[in-house]
């Protein structure tokens, strides 16, 4: 009975809502119903496809994301661990970080041409800055005992970093990859919609341009299905990473 | 062991001068206990940071075993006011004793005999793989009492530590003190704004006056060697002591 | 760590002495050569570019265009929010029905919607509000979910054992409460809302500053692009500015604001 009840909690308002789908696509040539969005589905990704478009796509994205976590965490520590350099670089920081990153896409096409390099430098740019920002503040908000602590029983160098500079910092460095992650899918698309013969973002656009309208749904879908899954991963490895941070409670100050 | 001459402290920031330390001399012998007593703000804090080479000090200096104190000495230890603060959170109990003595090098089974011990002597032998947000404060001054005996230090500078727990818990914590500092024969300076607890814990109480702080008076425990809890507390001659002091800093209070 | 106590106008001097570092990089680095002037122009040229842009009125248009489609699709998505937020909130079991299909909506990425927005509308501001709208909606409902929860459940049953009616207990009790987390919502959205209004150009073409840094870039006029993005750099930060104020505006006399710093 319980289960019951769960289980139409958890899918009572989906179900409806794919309901309503089914009725108002009828006969709808920008909507089509539901059964044909799943079959384009799965005619479209679950082939080749998945080898040529969206798996390099999610490769630049990682490749793209790692590179920006570690210049982001390497230079925010750096700047978090020195007053002066953050005073001097604050604003140029904040600066960047107010560009919207996909602007950024025709300024690297124009000087890293149009391939992978462009769109992981897309990626890189764009994720850096909240990486970067949140890194420098969670240092800054390092607890002063604990470094005091540190000095007095003789925690320094690379043990200090990995022990109390990176652990200490790391709700808000989290934050700043939580933040970086949702522009990092963006930028994937964005860059692979501009002048690209390949990828996710190329082909959604293609089914666009040649109406081929169920495919282009289900291209919608994939990507939902992708933020979905990064989302849910770096849920998981948050859990991990901030398990002593959500215990103490510090969280929900 | 530890000397403290002419030490002077002024606080300078863009818009504010303090000067909470004016002049402090005085010194602790190798293996004595030393409590240090004064009304809140007198700056005992300043005068422990500036002790363990945590604050660079205006004038004057701190020499141990001879040699000047310029940064944090490598065989002191601290237990500091704000002891929550001071033990790492995503490390367990066990993690944050051992990490100053992985620091120091010592092989892992002497390693790991020392927290072993240490913990047992503070009554915390079964928390040793809970973190320090799942214990009681007590238990977390606890802990922070632990890892300062598994360093082995030479020096123990204590600062206020029994502020926030209950009197039960105090009252065990002391002895706890007394007990550590009996075997370990470590020199040790204790401070407090509790004057009892001044009493019934030193060999020698260090009076200081409210800001800017001198030294009111430097007063020997003539009590006996073996202190407890009833015995101590109920002889005349604690109560003199106590009212003495009691009196020295209700004095400085006036003449301020 | 010694923190030596940094005055207000220390920082500020610091913070200029950046920003004039940064400028002189700029200029010196295309100009002794270490990277090409036609893929890097030297500062002066770029903010003389910038200068001459914001002498026509085409750029101002552009502008325009561009903060029309970023106010309107944020005040679209927050008012939706918030009237949803708070309805999901105070009916009992709405939260629970609906948490899963949130917990799926949100996490798709609002750029999945360019070809339907294409498609749908073309170039055009309803191109840029269906991208704005999309994604800084969830950013407030989130929040405004998050203050609904927040609202002390003792507080809740005094003010019905009061006989308070549903609309009072929103007025009085509720929206209070969930008053900071709708501006923390707010402010996410808006720098959010400002991202999507820029791409929605860039990509579908919507007229505005977008669009303009595309032209810009398909006819090749680098120093243009530069002083395009640096004007939408600045833009971005004057949105931050300007929603930062507002917050500290409406939560000046709400008692949450001393404790609540950062998010
Ligand atoms: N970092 C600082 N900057 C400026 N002034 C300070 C600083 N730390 C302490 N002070 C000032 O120095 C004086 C002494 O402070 P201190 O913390 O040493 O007092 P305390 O005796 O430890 O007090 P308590 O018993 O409340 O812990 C106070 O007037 C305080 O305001
Ligand atoms: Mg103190």
């Amino acid at each position: 009975m319980r289960a019951l009840r769960r289980a139409v909690t958890w899918f009572g308002l989906p179900v409806l809502l794919v309901l309503v789908w089914w009725l108002v696509s009828g006969g709808s040539f920008y909507l089509p119903d539901p059964l044909k969005v799943v079959r384009a589905f799965w005619d479209t990704w679950v082939s080749a496809r998945a080898f040529e478009d969206v798996l390099p796509s999610l490769g630049r994205l990682l490749l793209g994301y790692v590179a920006a976590t570690l210049l982001g965490v390497g230079l925010g520590v750096l700047v978090g661990l020195s007053p002066r350099l953050r005073a001097t670089l604050e604003p140029v920081l904040e600066f960047f970080r107010a560009i919207p990153p996909p602007v950024l896409v025709p300024l690297l096409m124009l000087l890293a041409g149009i391939d992978t390099p462009m769109k992981v430098l897309v990626i890189v740019s764009g994720c850096v800055w909240p990486i970067l920002l949140n890194t420098v503040e969670g240092v800054r908000a390092l607890d002063e005992v604990l470094a005091d602590t540190c000095r007095m029983y003789g925690v320094r160098g690379g043990s200090r970093l990995r022990r109390f500079v990176l652990r200490g910092a790391s709700p808000q460095i989290m934050a700043g990859l939580r933040q970086a992650l949702s522009i990092g899918i963006i930028l994937m698309v964005i860059s692979e919609m501009f002048a690209s013969s390949s990828g996710l973002g190329f082909t959604i656009v293609l089914f666009q341009r040649q109406f081929q309208i169920a495919e282009m749904w289900s291209g919608i879908l994939l990507l939902g299905l992708i933020g979905l899954a990064l989302s849910f991963l770096f849920r998981l490895l948050e859990r991990r990473v901030l398990s002593w941070y959500y215990g103490s409670g510090a969280a929900r100050a | 062991m530890l000397e403290i001459s002419e030490l002077r402290k002024v606080y300078e920031s863009p818009n504010r001068v303090v000067e909470a330390i004016r002049s402090l001399t005085f010194s602790v012998g190798e293996g004595e206990l030393v409590c240090v007593v004064g009304p809140s703000g007198c700056g005992k804090t300043t005068l422990l940071r500036s002790i363990a080479g945590l604050l660079p000090v205006s004038g004057g200096e701190v020499r141990l075993a001879g040699s000047p104190v310029t940064g944090p000495p490598p065989r002191m230890a601290v237990v500091f006011q704000e002891y929550g603060r001071s033990l790492f959170p995503w490390m367990t109990v066990r993690q944050n004793v051992e990490l100053p003595l992985k620091e120091k090098r010592v092989p892992p089974s002497r390693r790991a005999e020392l927290v072993a011990d240490s913990l047992e002597a503070v009554g915390l032998g079964d928390a040793a793989d809970a973190h320090p947000w799942q214990l009681s404060g007590g238990m977390q001054q606890r802990v922070a009492i632990a890892r300062a005996v598994a360093y082995e230090p030479q020096v123990l500078l204590m600062d206020e530590p029994f502020a926030a727990v209950d009197a039960q818990t105090r009252a065990d914590l002391e002895d706890l003190i007394l007990r550590l500092w009996r075997d370990l024969g470590v020199t040790t300076l204790f401070v407090t704004h509790d004057i009892d607890e001044a009493v019934y814990l030193g060999q020698r109480v260090i009076v200081l006056s409210s800001s800017p702080t001198v030294i009111m008076e430097d007063l020997k425990v003539d009590l006996p060697a073996e202190r407890d809890q009833l015995t101590t507390r109920s002889l005349p001659r604690f109560g003199e002591l106590r009212g003495h002091i009691y009196e020295q800093i209700q004095r400085a209070r006036e003449a301020r | 760590m010694s923190r030596t106590p940094f005055g207000a106008r220390r920082r500020l001097l610091y913070g200029l002495a950046g920003l004039a570092g940064l400028l002189a990089l700029v200029e010196a680095v295309p100009r002794l050569g270490l990277v090409d002037e036609r893929y890097l122009p030297p500062a002066t040229t770029i903010l003389a570019t910038l200068a001459r842009e914001l002498a026509t009125a085409g750029l101002w248009i552009a502008l325009g265009e561009t903060l029309i489609g970023w106010a309107l699709g944020l005040a679209i998505a927050f008012f939706l929010a918030v009237a949803i937020g708070v309805v999901i909130g105070i009916v009992p079991g709405l939260r629970a029905a609906t948490t899963s299909t949130i917990e799926f909506l949100r996490p798709i990425p609002s750029v999945a919607l360019v070809p339907l927005a294409t498609l749908l509308y073309g170039p055009s501001l309803s191109s840029t509000l269906l991208l704005v709208v999309y994604a800084s909606f969830w950013q407030v409902l989130i929040q405004v979910l998050y203050g609904v929860a927040a609202v002390d459940s003792v507080a809740y049953d005094t003010a019905r054992s009061y006989g308070l009616g549903s609309w009072s207990r929103v007025r009085h009790l509720i929206w209070p409460t969930a008053l900071p987390y709708v501006m923390t919502g707010l402010r996410l959205a808006a720098a959010v809302a400002f991202i999507l209004a820029v791409t929605a150009e860039l990509v579908i073409g919507s007229p505005g500053l977008g669009a303009e840094i595309q032209v810009a870039q398909s006819s090749g006029a680098v120093p243009a692009v530069y002083a395009l993005i640096v004007l939408a750099g600045l833009v971005g930060i004057g949105v931050n500015v300007a929603v930062r104020f507002l917050e500290r505006r409406v939560l000046s006399w709400h008692p949450s604001v001393r404790s609540e710093a950062t998010t």
